[in-house]
């Protein structure tokens, strides 16, 4: 096991290398730096004060060189537009991001794989059509327009929900505040999610409930439900847990239309907001974090895996 | 295993709940101070920007999100009047020496800082002085005192500009985003990387100071009771931080916001068919405008100019796209400016025949009969470059459609707003493109069309001497009738040299709820400054 960890920490460290070189150079490349974001009437001598503030009249391996030491020693830099730590800008709004992840993936797993399940062994059936109906709508609806339809019915026409924002935090928190707050963006991210989770429950399960181990147990009398749960379901996991360390990447990596909508403070509208301002340093730093959760929620998959199935050994 | 995994999920909601209830909370200080029960006074409005605001209006971070908050935490030594004419805010009064060389502003003594220091003309001349004229910042719009020299203190609550040469918008350009800072604050210090006054703790004179920031959320202000003018009527002012246009719409539907100028014009219907919500139509100093390079030879010649622009039929644009919220534009100098506007001016009216007739003259005719004019065997195609913003992209696919009647053959490429600022604003690597200007209140456009400023923000790249010596006559004088004189004549020879293919002059679509009263009619940033006189009926 611990050769295995440090086998992957080798891999990790080379694999986010290369990703800060190619985000790096390519975010240079990218035609508008900084000092195109400014106002449309700055004069060129107020552009040029800001590329030299900025150090940006450096070539891009110097100034790539001298990131990745501030970066190795924890420091990501300063944010461009806000002038505060790089670290304090996510850190920030990291907490909001990984808010909705946690919800939107436990209603994805407790509801989706039952209904997985269900249209697996119904498999053809009337529920099995319509189970599969929604999965596609699921999956096609644009979140952009779906939660606008939701603002629409929920917040304009019924007033029911705040149409956006996080909901009053510290003192004035309240626990209706919260919830509220969180419905229509959490019931946006699972209609993507959900789908995913049945579809891969769905074709696992059809997989593993037509394999001879199953019609023996069913020959021994087994009753349905303990086939289905203690012997099909376990044994139909691993992809399912695939695809869910797939999603919360996904998730975490923020959900930039949804949380734009919905005016959720998170990585999606941080990400936005960096881009759109040509915050380097900022992109940076979101990548970093982003590739780092990707890697993390990789290797947990890799260890959940040897404990749901013995046969797969990491050591 | 059923139950551990439903204890896990109840733990994991039970720590997000406890992380809910304490992050964001610093930052939040309650104050409990009584209200007193005049009807008029109280209650909070609420204003969305798009990004986080930086509280100091001379960083060049500071855009319009900036501005808006800005604009109310901290004050200037004028600000524009309700005429729009430059009018006393710090300075109650200002003179000008007889070779205009030298202005002396006479300051309020009842000025106090939101940390309860004394303002005075320290504070200025530390602004304008170490800020504005130090090149190594490029301070925000420190390209509008080019020809200041220096301030000087002449005692406690006076201070003189001494200018290179004559700058009669002094005043006017004294109340446009160029708020005084704390010199007691900034002194020493970096002004951009003090990001304890920039992005935390701003001490500002306006009418309203900080109460709280949430990056991301919110910036809530409140009252100051130590005002110079009239203490304020609200209670607090909201600026939330809202990137998606759609949601703004969407909220003040829900009456979550109390106001705001709407860009996109695509939701104003539903906003104006809606309960308690009202739309105002407001006069701006801008002009949109569509410009030929002029480096280009071909564009050199007055009457392809004058062409295209007969080739567009603007009202047709004006009333689709822009849903009526424009008039037509024949110079720069927008009706709002009331005392310099003219309409005794060339209009170039829609007409494609005369627009073919025109470019005829040129030399262009179709002579291969393939539909598209042509010229010593050389089509006449049209690269058009602009950036996505609003209805920009809307408007500019109808102008290529009009060029394309009139058989110029367009391609349209919109680029994201950044790439274009760098391609056509920096690089002037562009043919044709589209956009607007917006300026301070006063007539001189020198910015924008003078020959000194091609490398500047005379983005076409336009050259004529003519042009250049009355727009020099009226940046120098600041008697008034002499100015009217001279920009009636400018906006006639604008009109027909068209430096910019002017089209129109946009009115701002005020969108407000109809509780909000005391609102003068003025465009949202510039009633801003008269926030203190807004109130909330019940």
């Amino acid at each position: 096991m611990l050769k295995f960890l440090i086998n992957r920490f080798g891999q990790s460290i080379i694999l986010l290398l290369i990703v800060t070189v190619i985000t790096f150079f390519l975010i240079n490349l990218a035609p508008g730096g900084p000092s195109s974001t400014m106002r449309m009437d700055a004069s060129p001598e107020e552009r040029q004060a800001m590329v030299e503030k900025l150090g940006l009249d450096q070539p891009v391996i110097v100034r790539y060189a001298s990131w990745l030491k501030g970066a190795f020693s924890g420091d990501l830099g300063t944010s461009f537009t806000s002038n505060e730590p790089v670290v304090q800008r996510i850190a920030e709004r990291l907490p909001y991001t990984i808010e909705l992840t946690i919800f939107t993936i436990i209603i994805s797993i407790i509801i989706g794989i039952p209904i997985g399940i269900l249209s697996a062994i119904k498999r053809g059936s009337v529920p099995d059509h319509i189970i599969n109906f929604f999965s596609v709508v699921g999956l096609s609806v644009p979140a952009f327009w779906l939660g606008l339809m939701l603002i629409l019915l929920f917040s304009i026409n019924l007033g029911w929900l705040p149409s956006s924002g996080v909901g009053a935090r510290g003192v004035d928190f309240n626990l209706w505040g919260w919830i509220s707050h969180l419905i229509m963006p959490v019931l946006i991210l699972t209609t993507t999610i959900l789908p995913n989770i049945v579809r891969f429950t769905r074709s696992s399960m059809l997989e593993v409930i037509s394999q001879n181990y199953i019609r023996t147990i069913r020959a021994k009398g087994a009753k349905e439900s303990i086939v289905i749960y203690i012997h099909a379901l376990r044994n139909a996991l691993i992809p399912i847990i695939t695809i869910i360390g797939v999603l919360i990447p996904r998730l975490l990596s923020g959900a930039v239309i949804t949380e734009a909508i919905f005016g959720w403070t998170g990585i999606g509208t941080l990400i936005l907001e960096a881009a759109r301002g040509r915050d380097y340093p900022l992109v940076m730093g979101i990548t970093i974090v982003i590739t780092i959760v990707v890697i993390l929620c990789n290797l947990i998959v890799d260890i959940v895996y040897s404990r749901v199935d013995p046969r797969v050994k990491n050591v | 295993m059923n139950k551990k995994i439903i204890i896990t999920i109840i733990g994991i909601m039970g720590i997000l709940f406890l992380n809910a209830c304490s992050y964001g909370a610093d930052n939040t200080s309650t104050t409990n101070n009584d209200k007193e029960e005049d009807p008029q006074k109280g209650g909070k409005v609420s204003i969305p920007i798009v990004a986080d605001p930086t509280f100091n209006p001379w960083h060049p971070n500071a855009y319009a999100e900036s501005n808006v908050v800005n604009r109310v935490l901290f004050s200037s030594l004028t600000k524009p009047g309700k005429d729009l004419a430059p009018s006393p805010d710090l300075a109650e009064e200002w003179e000008v020496s007889d070779d205009e060389l030298e202005w002396t502003f006479f300051l309020r003594d009842d000025v106090l800082w939101h940390d309860g220091e004394k303002f005075t003309a320290d504070d200025v001349a530390y602004t304008f002085n170490e800020i504005v004229l130090n090149e190594e910042l490029g301070a925000n719009n420190s390209s509008y005192f080019g020809q200041l020299n220096k301030v000087e203190v002449v005692d406690e609550y006076t201070v003189k500009f001494v200018l290179e040469s004559p700058v009669a918008a002094l005043p006017a350009y004294l109340g446009f985003n160029t708020e005084i800072l704390p010199k007691h604050i900034f002194e020493g210090e970096d002004p951009w990387n003090l990001t304890s006054f920039n992005k935390e703790n701003p001490i500002g004179t306006g009418a309203f100071k900080l109460k709280t920031y949430n990056s991301g959320q919110s910036v809530v202000l409140e009252r100051n009771e130590d005002y110079y003018g009239e203490t304020a009527l609200l209670d607090e002012v909201e600026y939330k931080v809202l990137g998606d246009a759609n949601t703004h719409v969407a909220q003040i539907l829900t009456g979550e916001l109390s106001i705001f100028a709407l860009d996109d014009l695509a939701a104003i219907e539903k906003i104006e068919n809606a309960d308690g919500v009202d739309v105002y139509a407001r006069d701006t100093t801008r002009f949109f405008w569509l410009i030929l390079n002029q480096e280009i030879e071909k564009y050199q010649d007055k009457e392809v100019r004058q062409a295209i622009l007969h080739a567009i039929d603007r009202q047709t644009i004006i009333d689709t796209v822009l849903k009526g919220y424009a008039t037509i534009a024949d110079s720069g100098i927008a009706p709002a400016l009331q005392q310099y506007y003219t309409e005794d001016v060339t209009r170039i009216e829609y007409d494609p025949d005369l627009a073919k007739e025109l470019l005829k003259e040129a030399g262009w005719e179709d002579s291969d009969g393939d539909g598209i004019l042509d010229k010593d065997g050389e089509p006449f195609t049209i690269d058009f470059e602009i950036g996505i913003q609003g209805d920009l992209e809307a408007v500019s696919q109808m102008v290529q459609q009009y060029l394309e009647e009139i058989g110029i053959k367009v391609n349209l490429n919109a680029m994201e707003w950044n790439t274009m600022i760098q391609q056509v604003v920096v690089e002037r690597d562009y043919e044709m493109t589209l956009n607007w200007w917006r300026y301070p209140a006063d007539p001189d456009l020198s910015a924008y069309m003078h020959s000194k400023n091609v490398k500047g923000n005379n983005i076409p790249g336009y050259k004529n001497e003519e042009l250049d010596k009355l727009l020099d006559e009226g940046a120098q004088t600041s008697d008034i009738e002499k100015r009217q004189k001279i920009y009636i004549e400018a906006q006639q020879l604008m009109a027909e040299e068209l430096p910019y293919l002017f089209l129109w002059y946009p009115q701002e679509a005020q969108v407000r709820i109809d509780k909000l009263k005391g609102v003068p009619d003025l465009s949202f940033g510039d009633a801003l400054h008269y926030i203190n006189e807004w109130y909330l009926e019940e």
